[in-house]
């Protein structure tokens, strides 16, 4: 590995408390070291800033239901065809499509592009698990992992039914070891396996789930606790129920409130921040999400922004997507997977002069701004739900740029906004500094990756060089340089390296008396061969976990 | 020379779509003397595994000689095909694709010219799936669409439905019902609870009349609707109907079968729970489609002849033969399962062969690799009918591994590139 000495730039590094101060960055060995010798190569970055790789806490990249969202797409991909890049480095350059959904490739150089180096997928189902590695193999550069769904699994299920809690730890376990997984997702606890009973509301966190004591709770609390139980870097990461409804935020403080106490991640919160009435109105009710945060430090959360233009809709709870597309008339993907999870995608573009739309900017802006704390409170669009990772520098020019977003307000369909924190007016502008916080370091703190998100010595060097720029859109959507484990391979803006990217997953330890109950489930109802279900062959080496 | 017998438990079939991951073969000297579990089309796939390992038509015997020459004539050629014949594991399929993107050549796969309809059809209007887990332990209503899978897909109704038991039907078969759709000679199970039977020209008329029926409509012809209504009560009532279709069938049936079927089965779910369930053939070719996609957002007939991903459906591999498009294509996989129709349109063109029993290729090939089948001697992934990923293991040794070997040609490709 080469060794590089990175000198004259402002550093922003706030996980060693760094802001902007101006001293050199060693790398050796794909890390960072605390020196060098004094006739290493040297990088100049006089008058740049200097972050760590971008890490997205929250995306759709690699997974079956990114690949039926791609199959979804060719009029999107035949609009946005991307050209083989001029690598140095031997690798063979590949092309792509981009559009939403780009190809693996495309996805990886574009991340890179934009300074991103680590990227987790948020919603893997555990039985396709072996094409999410596949994909993320085909997705040069970046660092990858992925949650494994688990909120609508028909086994976890029956062991909360039968009270059987440590065989549910047991086989949260199994499903994290056997899939290569990182983290626990629940989406929609309980409303998937409901949806593909046809019931298709969730009204409280104790609906039944075919039996009384199988809830939305109960499931909650059974993945909070065996998240914690096996010492996972991640706590669960969690979907509430009611995705997109008016009124919602009663169900997702609900759900905050029933693990309180707890570790837990709430994702893409804007999408869970509403008020008003079910079919009658919506309002702004991010001030009300963002105080529980605020007040609760065992609550992380990523905001799942809205950009206008075009998206697509791709998740796990698939009811949501039944109603979009019957609202929108657009095409629909409806996919029920394996006892396990559930998959729906419409295409959709969210338009500033539609009411609801703007409303979604809104509440986004508003839980960015109204977050106390942003290592608790991270950027996300939940790509490509809000729109693509590509709008990431328009997002952080809205947070850093009051006028710039002041002036986007005024030209945003108004009708929903009477009364919002934003419509009020905000001053808060982002510093370069939180903007290094929720991009890298926050996200890095609340996935406990301890190598990731900062600049301080043992850190891999995963590194962003940006040239200032009074626009932070263009600042941040052409970094000079970026260096991944090390390797540059962004150079004066040009993707000039591919390496590959290594995996990040956990492999906690379980109870093997598990096996035997597990292998007449399997043997009764799956389709699918106990001993063919794990994911063999992993590389890499593995993360810690409390239990391992 | 024999030792005992060895047995390799959970082994994957890609006889069919059906992917069966529960074959117990049996392995004695070298040769397999049996499949347990399989069927007679999977006992067909597996065969004894014997496989010739030759190296035929290059100049010389040694391979990365061979696989220089091979790189010259594929980068010398102006149009070159590379072509995805079946039984490649998804990693083969990958390697493919690349030395595809790396030629600035036109790939495709025999999707294209068997199964394009119901792609496309989905393309348009989106699609309601399940998994075959989800069939098995969910469905209550099964409408084959003009297949017997006793036929193409034996084991279909014994593992996945209608006959096992699963946790939302627990008395397996007795708990469902099961509609046999006879579209003139394309008919449906012989122990169907309900037949409806039509000529292929009212097909059409039938399909339409039934998603007029579901959208709370009365169109067509008396006769045609009581049949209608019939099926369309029996699939409204269901708790979650699966209507199951040949997608192999595409290029021999209307287009408008695919899609009548698919804006059938999503409708079904304004009022109840319904998906369709489209069976696809062995061989890994969902694996074709799903690698293509992830690599270039496209599922077939990729022209990468501008140096971008282009989507050509309708000007795929069987039109590009037939006007002379190609001046040199490499088949990879197994050449006796292509498509007969792109077997004879190759007639004339450059080809190399990269596959298991290329040696013995029917094609008129210049130079012939032999490699494994996925599965019987090469490990990976394959795709299930439904998309579901699943592990191959070899249980033979392969003459050379198609994964490693592609990856080499295109490392041969890359340095002749230097060099030019």
């Amino acid at each position: 590995m080469t060794q590089l000495r990175i000198t004259g730039g402002a550093i922003h590094d706030p996980a060693n408390g760094i802001d902007g101060d101006v001293r050199d960055i060693c790398i050796d060995g794909g890390r960072i070291v605390a020196s060098l010798p004094a006739d290493a190569p040297v990088l100049k970055a006089d008058g740049m800033v200097i972050m760590a790789g971008g890490i997205d806490i929250h995306a759709h990249v690699a997974a079956t239901s990114v690949s039926l969202a791609r199959r979804l797409l060719p009029e999107e991909h035949t609009l946005d065809p991307t050209s083989a890049p001029a690598l140095l480095d031997g690798t063979i350059p590949r092309t792509g499509t981009g559009g939403t959904v780009p190809s693996t490739f495309t996805t990886g150089y574009r991340y890179a592009g934009l300074g991103y180096t680590t990227v987790f997928d948020a919603a893997v189902a555990p039985a396709s698990a072996r094409q999410t590695h596949a994909e993320f193999d085909d997705t040069p550069i970046i660092d990858g992992g992925f949650y494994a769904l688990l909120g609508n699994d028909e086994y976890l299920h029956r062991q909360i039914a039968a009270n059987e809690l440590g065989r549910a730890k047991d086989y949260v376990a199994w499903i994290l070891k056997s899939t290569g997984g990182y983290a626990i997702k629940a989406v929609n606890p309980g409303g998937i396996e409901l949806w593909k009973r046809n019931v298709r509301e969730v009204k409280t966190l104790d609906d039944p789930v075919g039996v009384a004591n199988v809830t939305p709770r109960k499931i909650l609390e059974v993945l909070a606790d065996a998240a914690i139980a096996l010492g996972l870097p991640h706590p669960v990461h969690i979907h509430c129920n009611n995705l997109g409804v008016a009124g919602n935020v009663a169900t997702t403080l609900e759900s905050m409130r029933a693990l309180e106490g707890r570790r837990a991640h709430f994702t893409h919160l804007q999408f869970h921040s509403y008020g008003g009435e079910r079919g009658k109105s919506w309002s702004s009710a991010a001030r009300q999400v963002a105080e529980y945060v605020n007040g609760h430090p065992e609550v992380t959360g990523d905001v799942g922004q809205v950009m206008f233009g075009d998206a697509t809709t791709l998740t796990a709870d698939a009811a949501v997507e039944y109603l979009l597309h019957t609202s929108t008339g657009r095409k629909w993907v409806n996919a029920d997977i394996e006892l396990e999870t559930g998959c729906g995608i419409v295409p959709y573009t969210y338009k500033d002069k539609a009411a609801v739309a703007a409303l979604q900017w809104v509440v986004g802006l508003e839980l960015f701004l109204l977050s106390a704390d942003p290592w608790r409170m991270v950027l996300s669009t939940d790509h490509p739900n809000g729109g693509s990772f590509m709008s990431y520098p328009d997002l952080i020019r809205l947070l850093m740029d009051r006028a710039y977003r002041d002036e986007k307000l005024k030209s945003v369909n108004q009708k929903m906004l009477a009364g919002s924190a934003l419509a009020d007016g905000i001053a808060r502008e982002y510093s370069l500094n939180e903007i290094a916080i929720i991009t890298r370091a926050g996200p890095a703190r609340q996935l406990g990756l301890k190598q990731k998100g900062h600049l301080g010595v043992g850190a891999d060097a995963d590194i962003t060089i940006y040239s200032r720029d009074a626009d932070y859109a263009k600042m941040f959507s052409t970094p000079r340089y970026v260096l991944k484990g090390g390797t540059l391979v962004i150079e004066e803006g040009q993707l000039r390296r591919a390496p590959a990217g290594k995996r990040i997953f956990v492999q906690p330890g379980y109870d093997q008396a598990l096996l035997r109950d597990l292998g007449k489930y399997f043997e009764s109802y799956s389709s699918i061969q106990l001993a063919n279900y794990p994911v063999t062959g992993l590389r890499d080496t593995p993360v810690a976990t409390g239990a391992s | 020379m024999s030792g005992s017998a060895r047995v390799e438990e959970h082994a994957t079939c890609l006889g069919c779509g059906c992917t069966c991951d529960d074959i117990a073969v049996v392995i004695e000297g070298g040769r397999i003397t049996d499949a347990r579990n399989a069927c007679a089309l999977g006992l067909r796939w597996f065969g004894d595994g014997s496989l010739p390992g030759a190296v035929i038509g290059a100049r010389s015997a040694a391979i990365e000689d061979a696989l220089g020459e091979i790189a010259t004539v594929l980068r010398s050629a102006r149009a070159p095909l590379v072509y995805l014949a079946p039984d490649l594991t998804s990693e083969a399929q990958r390697a493919a694709i690349a030395v595809a993107d790396q030629l600035r050549a036109f790939v495709d796969s025999a999707t294209s010219s068997t199964s394009a309809e119901g792609i496309l059809a989905a393309q348009r209007r989106g699609r309601a799936t399940a998994s075959l887990g989800e069939i098995r332990n969910r469905a209550d209503v099964i409408v084959f669409w003009a297949v017997d899978p006793t036929l193409g897909y034996p084991r279909f109704q014994s593992r996945y439905a209608p006959n096992p038991v699963g946790v939302h039907v627990p008395n397996g078969r007795r708990d469902r019902t099961v509609i046999a759709v006879d579209v003139g000679a394309q008919r449906g199970p012989d122990d169907a609870d309900l037949r409806i039977q039509m000529t292929p020209q009212d097909e059409q008329a039938f399909l339409a009349s039934l998603r007029a029926s579901l959208a709370g409509y009365t169109v067509g012809d008396p006769p045609i609707v009581a049949r209608v209504n019939e099926l369309a009560g029996r699939l409204t009532r269901a708790k979650y109907a699966v209507v199951v279709t040949d997608a192999e069938l595409a290029s021999e049936v209307p287009s408008t079968r695919a899609d009548a079927l698919i804006a059938i089965t999503q409708s079904l779910n304004a009022t109840t729970r319904g998906s369709l369930c489209s069976l696809r053939a062995g061989g890994n070719r969902n694996g074709a489609d799903t690698t293509l996609t992830w690599q270039t957002g496209f599922p077939m007939a990729v022209d990468f002849s501008r140096g971008v991903p282009r989507y050509t459906p309708d000007d795929a591999t069987l039109a590009r033969l037939g006007r002379g498009a190609f001046d040199a294509a490499l088949v990879v996989g197994a050449s006796a399962s292509l498509p007969a129709t792109v077997a004879a349109a190759l007639k004339g063109v450059r080809t190399i062969v990269i596959g298991p029993r290329a040696s013995e290729s029917g094609l008129d090939a210049t130079i012939r690799i032999d490699t494994g089948v996925a599965g019987i001697h090469e490990s990976g992934m394959a795709f299930r009918t439904d998309e579901v990923p699943l592990p191959l293991r070899a249980l033979l040794p392969t003459p050379r591994d198609t994964a490693s070997l592609l990856k080499a040609l295109g490392a041969a490709i890359a340095a002749s590139r230097g060099a030019a």
